[in-house]
């Protein structure tokens, strides 16, 4: 057992030996950068996503609080008291007293 | 430390050039611990690319620049899991690309003795590879760090933040699983011994 770790360790060297430090390809850095402003113009469109997003959510809240909350409580004061034919019939019978022909006025 | 304390500072706080002279330092030990962690040396830059990039966006994280190579050291074994792991799911197509490596290495090397000399190193590279093959990839990576690179125990308690203890456990461990491949390959390869 001792023979074969020692044979392990001996391995774990020549491992090292066989994978030297390798020298970084002349596009190494370029492509590092490159990679580090697509993630930053990722992120700041992801920020304006998550914006929009909010603004959208925030839309939609208002137009539910408009349609459950201001909209029945506006329609509780009706703006005519009384109906289309109750209006018409006022109209009408003021109109009828204009008509009446002078003799039946006597 | 390959760099001093303020250009970590400085880059910590956003300095680009302090940043860009960091990679500069630490990008060839960086390549050389990814190449032994994943053995695969087509893909080494990527991952190396991997662990600067997450390293630019996680420095104003770093609390003091005393545990800048230890940060260094967990993001590269991090970004090594995640390609070791993407890489298990694509195995199928790792034999077809091994194979395609190995004819494009034996192309690269023009003269006798160095193709000989690569043809011994990617043997070596193989079986080493193979061993590991029976850790996850957890103890692959402590292995390696501890035998290959040859860190100490205190500085993989700052890698892992684990206690000494519970590493010398795991390693042990993951020494005996790899010991008993190699006595298994080496029992294959003469079974007189």
């Amino acid at each position: 057992m001792e023979h074969m770790e020692r044979k392990l360790a001996s391995l774990w060297s020549k491992y090292r030996e066989a994978c030297p430090d390798p020298e970084p390809s002349p596009e190494f850095m370029p492509e590092l950068w490159q990679k580090i402003e697509a993630r930053r113009q990722a992120a700041v469109s992801l920020l304006f996503r998550r914006w929009a997003e909010v603004c959208v959510m925030a839309a939609v809240a208002l137009s539910l609080l408009v349609t459950t909350l201001l909209i029945p409580h506006s329609q509780r004061l009706p703006v005519y008291q009384s109906t289309y034919l109750d209006v018409l019939a006022a109209a009408d019978s003021s109109e009828d007293a204009v008509v009446l022909p002078y003799g039946d006025l006597k | 430390m390959l760099i001093e304390f303020e250009v970590i500072e400085r880059a910590r706080k956003g300095d680009d050039v302090s940043f860009n002279r960091i990679v500069v330092a630490y990008r060839k030990r960086i390549l050389g611990t990814i190449a032994r962690l994943i053995g695969r040396p087509e893909d080494v830059e990527d991952v190396g690319q991997e662990v600067f990039l997450r390293l630019y966006y996680s420095l104003d994280q770093l609390r003091t620049a005393e545990v800048f190579e230890p940060w260094l050291y967990r993001l590269t074994v991090n970004a090594a899991y995640d390609y070791m792991r993407r890489q298990r799911r694509r195995r199928e197509s790792r034999m077809s690309d091994l194979s395609e490596q190995q004819v494009m290495m034996a192309d690269a090397s023009a003269g006798g003795k160095e193709r000989q000399e690569e043809v011994r190193r990617t043997g070596i590279r193989e079986f080493v590879q193979s061993l590991l093959g029976e850790v996850s990839e957890e103890d692959r990576a402590l292995l390696i760090l501890k035998e290959v690179e040859g860190l100490s125990l205190k500085e993989l308690e700052q890698i892992y933040k684990v206690n000494e203890n519970a590493l010398k456990v795991r390693l042990f461990r993951a020494r005996q699983r790899v010991l008993k491949a190699y006595e298994a390959g080496q029992l294959a390869a003469d079974p007189k011994e």
